[in-house]
């Protein structure tokens, strides 16, 4: 982050594929030139030693750059250059010249300058004044007038083991270890305290005085050599503790700031006196690369250069951020030199080789967002697509929901086959109705069709419970245009209980050629043989349906020709069919009369045999020609019968709530239990727990059996559901047939008084069908103005049924005097700012409650009226029994048994009583308890 | 050249990667190398390195088992947990939108920022509407563990170093080793146990001595959830020498126990010690921002901004101040100012974009609008269409308005502020029942705005129905207390009722 990159004064790329790091890079007048201008010294770990002198020209178009005239010296080393440092190093004069480390040489040159005589102009000498064979891998060297000695520069090698070596120019001094070294850290050389700082593998800066390395020595100062095994320990002067691993070290000596040492950091930097004391320390938010103080430019304050792995170079003053530059890469190493030309450039290196002198300016960092997207202005054309597409939006607005429109053509075309016989050999597994041995599967032939190369197409296979197949999901690699692929799964009826439809619905996803997912969904019928089987007709069931044809009677062995069983050669006047573990069905045929009668003990099993009957009538008369058979339903709608298939879903409802609520309950109980216990464990001085331990595995078990009672809830919950919808399926089929309803109208009926009953939390069947019925009976069904104000009540779970009968009661009555569903629709589309006009003048202004038993007086019969009391007690029992697994673990067996026969009102008593009880008896488990404890105490 | 000096090279590149490659072929030829040993330890812990004083990660099970807070009811101003209720009014809350936990928004995304602390399961399971990913269950799992893993993915063959048969009290005694192991095991491994008991073992060593293992035990124990002990070691450690990650984090200890005050209070120290350290400043900014006392945040950040005129945080905090109390032309400059260091993203355009427009620069505002939304990704762009939703209110534009709501929705069907103003509009055009369920999908998904709810209080006064008038319009004041509308509307309902 920066408002200001550098400004290039001068760069080259140094060399190809060569690497460089920090050390690589030195500024001086290497030459001892009389100007004192500096060179650039770089030396490569391939071993090339290269010296430049900057001489940009000023042009019309800023600095000229990099010129071949600028190189002066090039020489090529065997051994990789490691660091290249300029100073006195030499014994007979006081020129500067270069000292050059080797991974195991330091050897020492002199770079002189030979005027020439021709206009190239003059010409540089390299000459080696004196080596050392070093006999460890080297890291890094320093150097400076150690001891105090005047006008001369001696130099001291760290190796990679952290052994230090101290060589006076030509002479080798000695060797020492340091203490505790392990990977070796960045070495200076503090004149005025005649020392060395260094930040050790402990991550320590240490300070050691030379005059204490050089006379710990074993051998009392003779025949020292450097290669040493062993040696006295030797003691810092003082250590400073900076918590991480040193980077770089800088020796502050400017004449306004105090003697300092800097120290950069991998994450800070430090400011020590030369005592050892902290001066100042900075926090980095970025990884620094290289460190250099150039200046003190105000009293007592330090001046210094952090470049960063995030290309930038940030100028500090102490701890004040000066001044923030963008540079083009990361630099390993920067110097500040003086030229003819220019002083204070600023020299930097990165490890590629790309060597850059800048300064810094006011050259704005500039970054070019990309241009965004944009078209010609052209007004006219762009307000008169504007227009269009508002026209559009406001087309579609209208629409609530945005139906995508339907290709033409789909990509993919799947095609079922239901095979016409049972499957020979059954595929059933894991079937769960106990009363039957084997369940009959049947084979569904599916067909993937291409029109062009599709790939990686999901298919389901999604069979309602208590269907199931024998494998739900296919996933086909690739399907190609003219060879289809094909798949073969097998249904069969798995769960305990009825099923609402014989739909299998096939769900096939692709991507589409144009790259948007597509999904292909296709329903399947399947034969009613395969959920019931043929048995001998009951002679007297419950209820009884009627219904009423326009046709004479037909031997009903002409029209369940594959059903027939062990009816088969009777007079085709009864059938029987069961349900595998359900109830039997007996479907009878007036001889005389135009009429067929199905019965039952359970109203809900009818619909699946009636539907089939009417359907196959429907074929049997209809065949060939357009014919006009008609059936049609006289009786009084079984509307109580259906009210209890409401009434013990919706308990099952009820339970599902009333045990989230005690689990929500205790597993809260659970959450603060834990929470004392681990405040008592934390606490240093123990306590007793006071039998929390006890709580805590009581609330876990309670938490454990509600966990199951959830789980035998839910599946009861299914088993009502589907019972409601088959009770759904019935009702609306037999209002069609009673009212005669056309095809559209019939739709509205099934979409108010759904007969998918899915299982949702939020949104329960009975609310949203309330809400439905409601909206029919306010539109298109309402008799005056007031019916229409009703608001509709909130979506959610209602505290008992009365109202959802209620209303299903009003509807049946509004539809039985012969109120259409259907205008409906024509009006619904305007509703919004016009009343809908009441279609039939209310005779009485009577408030719903006594229109409600007006209306269930209608349409139940009297003789339905009777039987109510018995009934009402029967659906009790029902519930009871459904809602027995609530939460009982194995041993209430006894209160189970008791509660068999109770009312409703102590029925959420007993529920209590055994949920209660499943809290496991605190008595029981005290004694382990009591020993946990002792545990407990005294482990804390 | 020297594999072992090349890969220290490497490792002073930033090379992790390539140092650490060496490393594992010197140690195949000697694996008691403990120079190599030691350099890729650290190398791998170079790798996945985050300065552990910016993990904020508070997990649902860490906010809802706390039991460190002093005081269940604490006293006004003292409390990060009931922000807004300092002396010091912050802004209001009708002109600067509040977080989930009822904070003012701040200009800077930081982990901790968009949560709060929630009183229930409920609210704590609710994901924060600009925060797009679920917050972890408890920080043990959630980020770390991604962290954690990253040494699986470096290392096929197992693990690098085999925690379980490590003798701790042998590498405690060695200082030379042990705090780069320690590094590794807490950053790279992510094993918090083992590296406590490393840290244990190796302060004992010290005769407890060294600073740093006092602050890196705290570490162990904030982690843990044991902030009393992380305070005992992290105040040990500052009386042997004062740096500035101690200060850090015992003040990140404070907040964490609830202690606003203090924590600033040991930033001050902290500051007397490092005058003018930016992150020091920071942090008690920071909690001036949870305190809603804007006054104080502000100061602290402008002073920020005179150590480290680069803090990019300092900046956007600023700008967002500004354009909050009504002073745009000013928030324009420092954003401007973020975009001339190189920030570049969909926010700050959209930012500068609402700066121009309040500013009254129409000219600039719908560029930086466009430019915005080219470079909004999924999570954003829903936002810059409700802003430019609020500019088209602003020209009266009621059309374009309803249909920039409507992209926001569309990009992202939880955006309660859409629902709400796409409600007032619905309103404004007679669709009384499509702006009932407008305001009631606004207060579902976000009840700690009040706006939904009194605008569905308002409706459903004027339609008759009292209760349900009586019910949001409480809500709407538990929300923000100082809404006179909501107040007026109350008190005309109470009166109503008193007559009934």
């Amino acid at each position: 982050m920066s408002l200001f990159k550098t400004r290039e004064w001068w760069s080259t790329s140094v060399g190809e594929a060569e690497e460089f790091d920090n050390g690589c890079l030195c500024v001086a007048n290497i030459d001892n030139e009389s100007s004192g201008s500096d060179k650039v010294i770089l030396g490569s770990y391939q071993g090339i030693l290269r010296v430049y002198n900057p001489r940009p020209q000023k042009t019309e178009s800023g600095w000229s750059g990099y010129s071949p005239e600028d190189v002066v010296l090039e020489q090529a080393f065997q051994q990789p250059i490691l660091q290249v440092e300029a100073g006195k190093f030499s014994s007979g004069s006081e020129n500067l010249v270069l000292a050059i480390l080797h991974p195991r040489k330091l050897s020492v040159y002199s770079i002189s300058a030979i005027a020439g005589s021709v206009a190239h102009g003059s010409q540089y000498k390299c000459e080696g004044l004196y080596e050392h064979n070093l006999q460890r891998t080297v890291h890094k060297f320093c150097y400076g007038p150690f001891g105090g000695v005047k006008g001369k520069d001696f130099i001291c090698v760290q190796s990679m083991d952290g052994t230090i070596s101290i060589f006076e120019q030509e002479s080798f001094a000695f060797s020492r270890f340091l203490p505790g070294a392990l990977l070796p850290g960045p070495i200076k050389y503090v004149p005025r305290l005649d020392s060395f700082v260094t930040v050790s593998s402990a991550w320590r800066v240490e300070c050691y005085k030379y005059q204490v390395l050089a006379v710990a020595s074993d051998s009392g100062g003779k025949d020292e050599t450097q290669n040493i095994r062993s040696g006295k320990r030797v003691t810092f002067d003082w250590s400073f503790d900076i918590g991480e691993q040193g980077m770089d070290i800088a020796v502050i000596a400017f004449p306004q700031a105090p003697a300092s040492i800097l120290i950069l950091g991998e994450r800070s930097i430090c400011c020590l006196t030369e005592t050892g004391k902290l001066r100042y320390m900075k926090k980095l938010g970025y990884d620094p690369s290289c460190l250099l103080p150039y200046a003190s430019l105000s009293e007592g304050t330090i001046n210094y250069i952090v470049a960063t792995h995030t290309n930038s170079l940030l100028i500090y003053q102490d701890v004040t951020l000066k001044w923030a530059a963008k540079t083009e890469f990361t630099p390993v190493q920067c110097q500040v030199a003086n030229f003819k030309e220019l002083n204070g450039v600023i020299v930097m290196l990165n490890d590629t080789g790309r060597l850059e002198c800048v300064y810094l300016g006011t050259d704005p960092a500039i970054f070019v967002p990309p241009h965004v997207e944009s078209r010609e202005l052209n007004y006219a054309k762009m307000d008169a697509e504007m227009a269009q597409l508002q026209k559009r939006i406001k087309e579609k607005g209208q629409k609530a929901v945005i139906a995508p429109n339907r290709k033409p053509e789909e990509d993919l075309q799947v095609n079922i086959h239901v095979s016409p016989n049972l499957d020979e050999m059954s595929m059933a597994t894991g079937v769960e109705i106990p009363e039957e041995d084997s369940v009959p599967s049947i084979q569904l032939r599916i067909q993937v069709k291409a029109r062009m190369l599709i790939d990686n197409i999901k298919l389901e296979v999604h069979a309602p419970w208590p269907l199931a197949t024998n494998r739900s999901d296919y996933s086909i690699p690739s399907v190609e245009p003219n060879t289809p692929a094909e798949l073969f799964v097998s249904i069969f009826q798995r769960g305990n209980s009825l099923p609402a439809h014989l739909y299998v619905q096939i769900s096939a996803s692709y991507q589409s050629a144009t790259g948007g997912s597509r999904i292909t969904t296709l329903r399947a019928a399947l034969p009613a043989k395969l959920v019931i089987q043929p048995v001998l007709p009951v002679k007297s069931a419950l209820h009884k349906l009627t219904i009423d044809t326009n046709k004479p009677p037909i031997s009903l062995n002409d029209i369940f020709p594959d059903m027939l069983g062990e009816n088969a050669g009777g007079q085709g006047a009864a059938l029987g069919f069961q349900f595998f573990g359900g109830p039997v069905v007996t479907v009878l045929a007036s001889k005389t009369s135009q009429r067929y009668r199905l019965q039952c003990d359970r109203l809900e099993a009818m619909w699946i045999p009636l539907k089939e009957l009417v359907s196959r009538l429907n074929q049997h008369f209809n065949r060939g020609k357009y014919g006009d058979f008609r059936a049609s339903f006289d009786g009084s709608l079984p509307l109580q019968e259906y009210y209890e298939l409401v009434d013990s879903h919706f308990e099952c409802r009820l339970g599902a709530t009333k045990c989230s609520e005690m689990l929500a309950q205790r597993a809260s109980q659970f959450r603060v239990i834990e929470r004392r216990l681990l405040t008592r464990f934390k606490d240093k001085t123990p306590t007793p727990l006071q039998n929390l331990d006890t709580l805590l595995e009581g609330t876990f078990r309670q938490i454990l059996a509600l966990g199951d009672a959830v789980e035998q809830n839910q599946m009861a919950e299914a088993v009502a559901a589907n019972n409601l919808s088959c009770g759904t399926y019935l009702l609306n089929f037999l209002i069609r047939l009673w009212t005669d309803m056309t095809d559209e109208e019939f739709k509205v009926l099934e979409n108010a008084v759904s007969p998918v009953v899915s299982e949702s939390a939020e949104q329960g069947w009975q609310e949203m069908t309330d809400a439905a019925v409601t909206h029919l009976l306010r539109t298109v069904l309402a008799k005056s103005a007031k019916d229409a104000a009703v608001n509709p009540s909130p979506l959610s779970i209602p505290s008992d049924t009365g109202k959802v009968k209620k209303h299903i009661a009003l509807l049946c009555d509004r539809l039985g005097k012969g109120a259409r569903l259907m205008d409906g629709l024509a009006e619904k589309k305007e509703r919004t700012i016009k009343l809908p006009t009441p279609k039939t003048i209310s005779e009485e202004a009577d408030t719903e409650l006594s229109e409600e038993s007006n209306a269930v007086d209608n349409v139940i019969s009297p003789n339905f009226r009777s039987e109510k009391s018995r009934k009402k007690k029967r659906g009790v029992v029902r519930a009871v029994e459904e809602l027995a697994p609530l939460g009982l673990p194995m041993m209430d067996k006894p209160t189970a048994d008791k509660s068999r026969r109770r009312g409703l009102g102590e029925l959420s008593e007993a529920k209590n009583q055994k949920i209660r009880s499943m809290v496991p008896d605190l008595d029981d488990m005290s004694g382990g308890g009591d020993e946990e404890n002792h545990i407990a105490n005294g482990d804390s | 050249m020297d594999p072992l000096f090349l890969a220290y090279s490497y490792f002073r590149r930033r090379k992790f990667k390539e140092s650490a490659d060496i490393c594992t072929k010197l140690l195949e030829k000697n694996p008691y190398d403990q120079a190599a040993w030691t350099l890729k330890t650290r190398a791998l812990t170079g790798q996945v390195y985050v300065d552990e004083v910016d993990v904020d990660e508070e997990g649902i099970a860490e906010m809802l088992m706390d039991d460190n807070a002093i005081a269940n009811v604490s006293r006004p101003g003292t409390s990060l947990r009931k922000p807004g209720t300092s002396s010091q009014g912050g802004p209001s809350q009708g002109v600067r939108p509040t977080s989930q936990s009822g904070r003012p928004l701040s200009g800077f995304v930081r982990p901790g920022t968009q949560g709060g602390r929630p009183g229930t399961m409920e609210q704590a399971i609710r994901t924060p509407r600009t925060a797009h990913t679920a917050r972890p269950v408890t920080s043990s799992s959630g980020r770390f563990v991604r962290l954690g893993t990253a040494s699986m993915l470096s290392t096929p063959d197992g693990p690098f170093i085999n925690l379980a048969r490590l003798n701790f009290s042998k590498y405690a005694a060695r200082p030379n080793l042990a705090k780069a192991l320690f590094e590794y095991i807490f950053h790279h491994e992510n094993d918090i146990r083992n590296a406590l008991e490393l840290a244990a073992l190796a302060t004992e060593a010290n005769q407890y001595k060294d600073w740093w293992w006092k602050v890196q035990l705290a570490k162990c124990y904030y982690r843990l959830g044991m902030y009393r002990d992380a305070e005992t070691q992290l105040k040990s450690a500052i009386k042997q020498q004062e740096m500035v990650d101690t200060f850090l984090h015992l003040g990140k200890v404070y907040v964490r126990l609830d202690q606003p005050l203090t924590a600033v209070e040991t930033y001050k120290q902290g500051l007397e010690k490092f005058p003018g350290e930016t992150t020091l400043l920071t942090g008690m900014a920071r909690i001036y921002e949870g305190l809603t006392e804007m006054d104080n945040a502000v100061k602290l950040y402008k002073d920020v901004l005179h150590f480290d005129n680069m803090h990019v945080e300092a900046v956007a905090c600023i700008a967002t101040h500004h354009f909050y109390t009504d002073q745009p032309e000013v928030a324009l400059k420092f954003y401007r100012r973020l975009l001339q260091m190189g920030v570049y993203n969909a926010e700050l355009f959209n930012n500068l974009g609402l700066c121009c427009f309040y500013a009254q620069q129409y000219d600039m505002t719908l560029t930086c609008f466009e430019r915005a939304l080219s470079l909004a990704d999924e999570a954003t762009v829903s936002d810059v269409w409700f802003n430019l939703g609020h500019l088209a209110l602003g020209i009266c534009d009621h059309n374009l308005a309803y249909q920039c709501f409507r992209l926001a929705l569309s990009n992202n069907n939880d955006h309660a502020e859409a629902y709400n103003n796409l409600g007032v509009l619905e309103l404004k055009r007679g669709h009384v029942e499509a702006a009932r369920a407008f305001f009631q999908a606004a207060f579902v998904i976000a009840p700690h705005m009040y706006e939904p709810h009194y605008n569905f209080a308002a409706l459903a006064d004027q339609l008759g129905d009292l209760q349900s008038s009586y019910v949001s319009a409480r809500r709407a004041v538990e929300n923000y207390p100082n809404h006179t509308d909501s107040q007026e509307l109350l008190k005309q309902l109470r009166q109503h009722f008193s007559l009934l």
